[in-house]
């Protein structure tokens, strides 16, 4: 037997189809719409924050600039008269104002380079940081406690006490030795040329020998 | 999470087995629902067989809606989607060439690798003559780059370019098409019937 039933159905099977695909066509037109989140998710955000990769020490960066490792760019973020007076060598100037900016995303939106972002603290670094990292850059660092950090490990080492562990006389000489590198001169490095001292001309002693007066020697 | 091979979930190394397996279920479907018939789909050139228009177009739209749903609730991440680059003109002269052939020899590229699996003749000839126009192509090259390389539009969609609410677009593409279906239909039934 036939179902007529669901012949009747069948007959109106192309018509179906078609409302249901009008139905779900507007069901999109018609759900409310919300905020789509931009950019990198928070879970991924909270697990590049917490990841120890996202700090680089002082010592690590002077290793690098000593070897000249040329697989990073270190962009200081402070203002430009900041970077005028003193800054990193090889150091690009992006103030945290213009971060945003066309031509500085030339610099940090690529993905051959690790960025290492620096201030005088790491504050406005982690800023930069945290800004362009929410934009999806790549390869994004900060220079763990900045430039103040740098002066104080690099450039002016703590020279450490005789007590101290034989390590933190390693890390001292090899402190010293970059800071050497970046134009710091020690004490001892100098020679201190003591003048010789000058020969005076010593009158020669001309030892007379004065001949004894012959005692009268008489003879018997 | 989609997609799901640029999100990690499947390796990359496997998205050409992925190819090859979605290409014989394609190639499958394209013989089951008879577009290895190059009558069958010459006929939507001549006003007799509007099978061809169903078929791809009920495609798009299910897979437009059916992307939209999944953006919507956050399965498929449409930004990261592959976006065909648009080079304007050697498209749209491509696209002649290849509505000419299509008119001609009665198959697209996709439907005549198809027939040529069930043994057509004409199928195999047209694609040979696919063969001779890439060989031509490959040959000449230097005198087609400008126009292969140039006229360069970005990967920008229809929705893109007109400036339109996506959601719209879909719902009047959608209403298009049924009406072009039921236009279709009418035609075909004032039509004289062609057997093949």
């Amino acid at each position: 037997m036939v179902n007529r039933k669901l012949v009747k159905f069948l007959s109106l099977r192309y018509k179906i189809l078609a409302a249901v695909l009008i139905v779900l066509a507007g069901g999109l037109v018609l759900l409310p719409k919300y905020e789509k989140h931009e950019g990198i998710s928070p879970e991924e955000l909270l697990s590049k924050t917490i990841s120890p990769e996202r700090y680089i020490s002082t010592d690590d960066i002077a290793h690098k600039i000593i070897n000249q490792d040329p697989s990073f760019i270190l962009i200081d973020v402070r203002d430009e008269n900041s970077f005028k007076e003193y800054t990193l060598p090889n150091a690009i100037n992006i103030p945290l104002k213009k971060i945003l900016d066309n031509d500085a995303t030339m610099y940090i939106n690529q993905n051959q380079f690790d960025v290492v972002f620096f201030s005088n603290d790491n504050f406005y670094s982690d800023q930069a940081w945290i800004l362009c990292n929410r934009l999806g850059y790549k390869n994004l660092h900060v220079l763990k406690g900045g430039i103040n950090k740098w002066f104080n490990t690099i450039i002016n080492p703590q020279k450490p006490t005789e007590d101290m562990p034989k390590d933190a006389l390693d890390l001292y000489s090899t402190r010293k030795a970059s800071s050497m590198y970046f134009g710091v001169v020690y004490p001892e490095q100098v020679e201190i040329k003591t003048p010789e001292p000058v020969k005076k001309a010593v009158p020669k002693k001309i030892i007379t020998v004065k001949k004894k007066k012959k005692a009268p020697e008489g003879g018997c | 999470m989609g997609p799901l091979i640029p999100n990690g979930f499947i390796p990359f190394e496997w998205s050409s087995i992925i190819a090859i397996v979605i290409g014989i279920f394609f190639g499958f479907i394209l013989e089951a629902s008879g577009f290895s018939s190059s009558r069958k789909l010459a006929g939507v050139f001549y006003g007799y067989d509007f099978a061809v228009l169903k078929v791809f177009f009920t495609a798009a739209i299910t897979s437009l809606i059916g992307l939209f749903y999944m953006d919507y609730l956050g399965y498929v991440d449409m930004s990261s989607l592959y976006v065909h680059p648009t080079y304007l003109w050697g498209a749209i002269i491509g696209g002649a060439i290849m509505g000419i052939g299509f008119v001609t020899g009665g198959f697209c590229p996709g439907t005549s690798l198809s027939a040529v699996a069930i043994g057509k003749i004409d199928a195999i000839v047209n694609v040979l003559g696919i063969m001779v126009g890439i060989f031509i192509f490959s040959e000449l090259y230097t005198l087609f780059e400008p126009l292969y390389n140039g006229y360069f539009q970005g990967n920008v969609t229809l929705v893109d370019s007109l400036g339109i609410n996506k959601y719209w677009f879909v719902f009047i593409l959608t209403v298009v098409a049924i009406i072009m279906f039921a236009a279709s239909d009418m035609i075909r039934k004032r039509v004289k019937k062609v057997f093949y």
